[in-house]
């Protein structure tokens, strides 16, 4: 953590003097020692002083009044023209780096700091560990009015920009436990208006939810210009969640990559399920007309079969396989392709599919033939409620028959070569 | 292919082999009962319904006992299938009806047309009350709830349909 200090000390000295003067206009307010307060900002203004010092005084002053803080302003002062970052505070402890001994000194006064402006606690490990003096400033600087602030707004724009990546990490760490704390808390004024400003140099990570892991909440960063009362925030949540479903189910709907909106989707969803529905009621059909005349043997037909690895895919795919091992089903499959892909894209209501395939089926099976008229009657008759009148069906159908039957041999011709 | 996967669908849930090794057996064994009850070549067609109706019966059984009671929809399909006699339907109807007054989204039956229905807050109300309609258990849940379901309901059916659609393959050629 040392290591990393002296990196950010030439970037972030200016951001932290501007944070600093914000935050003692509003500690002058707060204790009117308007005298000393200029007496520092004119300090402040004339030289590139050591950050930590500063700090450290405004923190101290922040703590408390009285002779003891003008004592060590004192002391911060006879400081500043030293370029050694030998901390001398002996109340604040000895550390190596300035910026370690602020990060130090800042703990214990940070806690405090936390308190004046927040509602809930942030523990004080934590905040030594993870806080740098940038986050602890950009704490304070929220603290402060917003107005002032704002000016600051661009400088510090500009500046962070210059900052490092692990920087900016270092901030949505201590930005997360803002966040935490503040998520539940009614402060919630003050997160719009410190991400607004951190917008500079998090605006990537704001782009989406964070999660911490906390056992109670799952906290949702507020995105710039979102409201952030806590309905419109679960509102989000609720909104990602289901776009994320809908993600999901558009991968698992065959044909789904082109329609963009939650109306098309579930349209293509229902249609999807409906198809699949009606699938399912016309095997049983089939399986009800074509066993009788079979005997069951369950351990031939495990020795027979071998079913397809791919589960998401139409009918076609889930043939492939099976070419390969059933030779005498080879008939069979390329109508199936045929049939399915004709279907598919005839655009007609999915209950025709279905039933199309098993008539195509029957009718090129050379066991089955009897059946094909059989299966026309029980077709209509027997789940009449998906199937359409059969007027329309006739002239459809003896389009698709011309059409199967012509691809029929080139397909056979093709999958025999394979 | 799926990175983003809604962490309710973890792989042990739908591993292909074993759901459809689970769903083959069973249904298997329910066709073979289906066969040994009837005569071997019945002539009817009514008969033949018949017999369509119990195989599909056992087709959405075995399905729904495959995923037992990990999901909504095989729970009320099994719900459904178990209390399917005229007296029952009354129930269900109730059950129904119950079950709708207390879900927030599901559109008012007696608003007048599907633009009423299209301005709904939610903004999906006319395909999300169909799609509440196909998956069973659809009724009770909320929007994200229900893509859940629909997404394993998807899976399973497509399962189904693919072992459903192998036994037809193999049995009609023989």
């Amino acid at each position: 953590m040392n290591r990393a200090l002296p990196e950010m000390l030439p970037c972030s000295d200016m951001t932290v003097l501007q944070r600093q003067r914000a935050r003692l206009k509003w500690q002058a307010e707060q204790f009117q020692q308007q005298s000393y307060f200029c007496e520092l900002s004119g300090v402040f203004t004339s030289q590139n002083v050591h950050v930590q010092g500063f700090q450290q005084g405004g923190l101290v002053s922040g703590c408390g009044g009285g002779d003891s803080v003008l004592s060590n302003m004192e002391m911060t002062r006879q400081l500043k023209p030293d370029p050694g970052l030998e901390a001398a505070w002996p109340e604040l402890g000895k550390v190596d780096m300035g910026f370690g001994s602020c990060g130090y000194g800042n703990g214990p006064s940070f806690d405090m700091n936390h308190a004046i402006s927040r509602t809930s606690s942030c523990p004080p490990a934590v905040a030594a560990a993870a806080v740098e003096v940038k986050g602890n400033a950009e704490k304070m600087g929220s603290a402060v009015g917003r107005e002032s602030f704002k000016k600051r707004k661009v400088e510090k724009l500009q500046n962070s920009k210059v900052v490092a990546e692990d920087e900016s990490k270092r901030i949505k760490a201590s930005e997360e436990e803002e966040e935490e704390s503040k998520i539940t808390g009614p402060n919630t004024n003050k997160i719009t208006n410190h991400k607004k400003e951190n917008s500079g140099d998090t605006s990537k990570d704001n782009s989406k939810v964070s999660e911490v892991q906390k056992p109670d909440y799952i906290h949702v960063r507020a995105r710039r210009g979102q409201a952030t009362d806590s309905h419109s925030l679960a509102e989000r949540v609720r909104r990602e969640k289901i776009s994320e479903r809908m993600k999901y189910l558009q991968d698992l709907v065959p044909g789904c990559n082109k329609i963009t909106g939650k109306a098309g989707m579930l349209d293509e969803i229902i249609n999807y399920v409906q198809s699949l529905q009606r699938q399912v009621e016309f095997l049983s059909m089939k399986l009800a007309t074509v066993n009788p005349r079979l005997d069951f043997n369950i351990d031939n037909l495990y020795a027979k079969e071998e079913f397809p690895s791919c589960t998401t895919n139409f009918p076609t795919v889930g043939m492939a396989p099976e070419m390969a091992n059933h030779s005498p089903y080879l008939q069979f499959n390329p109508i199936q392709q045929v049939v399915s892909g004709c279907g598919v894209e005839m655009g007609m209501g999915m209950g025709m599919n279905s039933s199309d395939m098993a008539l195509r089926r029957t009718i090129s099976a050379p066991v089955s033939i009897p059946d094909a008229s059989f299966l026309n009657t029980t077709c209509f008759t027997g789940p009449q409620q998906q199937i359409q009148p059969s007027a329309p069906w006739e002239v459809e159908l003896q389009n698709l028959y011309n059409v199967a039957f012509t691809d029929t041999i080139e397909e056979s011709d093709l999958k025999m070569e394979m | 292919m799926n990175t983003s996967k809604p962490p309710t669908m973890d792989l042990q849930n739908l591993n292909p082999s074993s759901l459809k090794s689970r769903f083959a057996t069973r249904f298997l064994r329910a066709l073979t009962k289906i066969n040994a009850q009837k005569p071997i070549s019945p002539s009817s067609p009514t008969e033949i319904f018949q017999r369509y109706r119990r195989i599909k019966v056992a087709a959405d059984k075995s399905m729904a006992y495959s995923v037992r009671s990990r999901r909504t929809w095989s729970r009320a399909t099994l719900w459904r299938l178990r209390t399917r006699s005229p007296r029952s339907r009354l129930a269900t109807l109730a059950r129904r009806s119950s079950v709708k007054t207390r879900t927030t989204t599901v559109v008012d039956k007696t608003s007048h047309g599907k633009e009423n229905k299209e301005e709904r807050g939610a903004g999906l109300g006319v395909e999300e009350e169909e799609l509440r309609e196909l998956v069973p258990g659809g009724e009770a849940m909320d929007l994200c709830n229900l893509l859940d379901e629909t997404a394993h309901y998807i899976k399973c059916l497509t399962t189904q349909v693919q072992v459903m659609r192998t036994i037809a393959n193999l049995y009609s050629l023989d």
